[in-house]
């Protein structure tokens, strides 16, 4: 019965092909919850990074205090009290895609303060002055001078905690969500294949991670002064000729 | 008679960073159509005293007023003055920085078409077709869609004087505004700030450019360590008797 003690290997690499259309789906799970949880935890970054730079300190205190708090917590703990925490203090239970958007947007919103916030202080201080020198008032100030340039700063920072963003919603298996790892765990207890499974899991996560670094690469240099690339100079054209028709009607 | 009218009067205008005074009770009167120039050495207070007069800096004590309107602390007891708020000066007052200040994510076009939105109102294409006119009266129309970056220093200092002319202002302050530029390009930025002074319209200009300063001057301002030490007209640089004025233009002539 033992031949030596080790079975033999049998590497069943046919499932990753057999089981493309759930892995791909569970890869599309992720990426959307991952987006809609980038999209808000940009907005509420940009507002805590203006909070903590505030004069007021209870405001400025508290954005400090939430960004040292959620950058510690784990993404897996944090979906944990969103989805079961929540339903047991108040009786409401969010959807699982819900309380992935909300565990990454509580933690990751802190991330993006410290990068906003660096990135608002990095731009001189000309550029503010110029503005109120100019008649403008603070808000156009901010919305048309400093958010731009700053978000400019940010993007390859942002692109980075994106592939992070993606890669944290492997701990939501565990409220059910049935994204990559999730697929991967059933497929598993069917075939006991881990080496495989996993295998072809990371696999996903670093294809995805090139695509959006391509991605941000691009829109880097969309927002480069000037607009370089292609694909802005595809979605600039119409701009670009009507520029050119007021000069030349000048 | 119009001649003298007062535009804008400092008085008593103080200011302090920290502990460290560095105006001390300044009164100065700029008249409508006059062109000033202030100069001394480095750290008298000369960036400061014309950053209170947009209120880029709020003085600690004194008053600015320009045209008919109060602005600053004044007489914080005397409650008949309605004090207007800052944006209200600057609306009027351009300034024009040593740095430029352009902004680098628009094109020179835009530099001046968003500011003039944002204070103006009206569309984007209004904007553009003001910001092109402006361009055109500082020789840049062909260069409009370019960026900062795609500028020479005295290109983009002759944006930034454009931008700040786009909004109508009654007085234009210049802080050096030539200092930052390889000598080779200060000849066009002075050429259209010589434009503008012949256009009649107040300047207050710091800079070391005394021969440029002597050909627009005609209130001549010399300060020293936050005080302004003496004032003269267009003879001021053959006419002063102050030693330490004196001494100063020799060093720098
Ligand atoms: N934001 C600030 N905080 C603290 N001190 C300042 C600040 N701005 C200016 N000062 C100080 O105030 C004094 C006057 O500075 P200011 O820039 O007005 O001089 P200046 O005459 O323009 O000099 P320069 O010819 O070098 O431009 C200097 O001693 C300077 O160090
Ligand atoms: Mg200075």
């Amino acid at each position: 019965m033992d031949e030596g003690g080790v079975a033999p290997i049998n590497f069943m690499w046919h499932l990753v092909w057999d089981y493309k259309a759930e892995l791909f789906k569970g890869l599309l799970t992720a990426v959307g919850v991952s987006i809609c949880a980038l999209i808000i935890s940009l907005a509420v970054g940009m507002l805590f990074a203006l909070a903590r730079m505030s004069r007021y300190k209870i405001v400025s205190g508290f954005a400090t205090a939430y960004v040292n708090i959620f950058r510690g917590i784990p993404a897996l703990v944090s979906v944990i009290w969103v989805y079961f925490g929540w339903s047991l203090l108040f009786g409401h239970n969010f959807t699982v895609f819900q309380a992935g958007v909300i565990a990454l947007t509580l933690l990751y919103s802190s991330f993006f303060c410290e990068i906003f916030r660096s990135a608002l202080q990095a731009i001189p201080k000309g550029q503010r002055e110029a503005g109120m020198a100019l008649g403008m008032t603070r808000g156009k100030i901010f919305k048309s001078i400093l958010a731009p340039q700053s978000i400019k700063i940010a993007i390859p920072n942002i692109g980075s905690m994106y592939i992070g963003m993606i890669k944290d919603t492997s701990t939501f298996a565990i409220i059910g969500m049935v994204e990559v790892v999730r697929v991967t765990q059933n497929l598993n207890s069917t075939y006991f294949q881990p080496f495989v499974l996993y295998t072809a899991a990371a696999g996903l996560y670093v294809a995805i991670a090139f695509l959006i670094d391509f991605i941000f690469r691009n829109v880097e240099l969309n927002m480069a002064y000037p607009p370089r690339g292609r694909i802005s100079k595809f979605l600039n054209r119409k701009k670009k000729a009507s520029v050119e028709k007021i000069i030349s009607s000048t | 008679m119009t001649q003298s009218q007062v535009l804008m009067e400092l008085t008593g205008v103080r200011k302090t960073f920290g502990k460290v005074e560095v105006l001390h009770h300044i009164d100065l009167k700029i008249n409508k159509g006059s062109h000033a120039v202030i100069f001394g050495p480095s750290g008298s207070g000369k960036s400061t005293l014309l950053r209170c007069m947009n209120l880029l800096e709020e003085p600690d004590e004194g008053s600015i007023k320009f045209m008919q309107d109060e602005f600053g602390p004044g007489d914080k007891t005397n409650k008949q003055v309605n004090r207007k708020k800052p944006i209200e000066l600057r609306r009027k007052v351009g300034m024009v920085f040593q740095q430029f200040n352009l902004f680098p994510h628009l094109s020179a076009l835009d530099n001046l078409a968003l500011p003039y939105r944002s204070v103006r109102g009206g569309s984007v294409k209004d904007a553009q077709e003001r910001a092109a006119h402006e361009l055109k009266k500082v020789g840049l129309l062909k260069l409009a869609a370019n960026y900062p970056s795609e500028l020479s220093g005295g290109q983009q200092q002759r944006v930034a004087i454009a931008r700040a002319l786009s909004l109508d202002p009654e007085l234009m302050l210049f802080d050096e505004p030539t200092s930052a530029l390889d000598p080779e390009l200060v000849g066009e930025v002075l050429g259209v700030m010589r434009d503008l002074a012949e256009s009649g319209m107040t300047m207050v200009v710091v800079t070391h450019e005394m021969n440029f300063a002597r050909e627009i001057g005609d209130l001549n301002v010399f300060m020293e360590d936050g005080n302004v030490v003496a004032t003269g007209g267009a003879d001021f640089f053959e006419s002063c008797t102050n030693e330490r004025a004196k001494q100063f233009i020799g060093s720098v002539l």
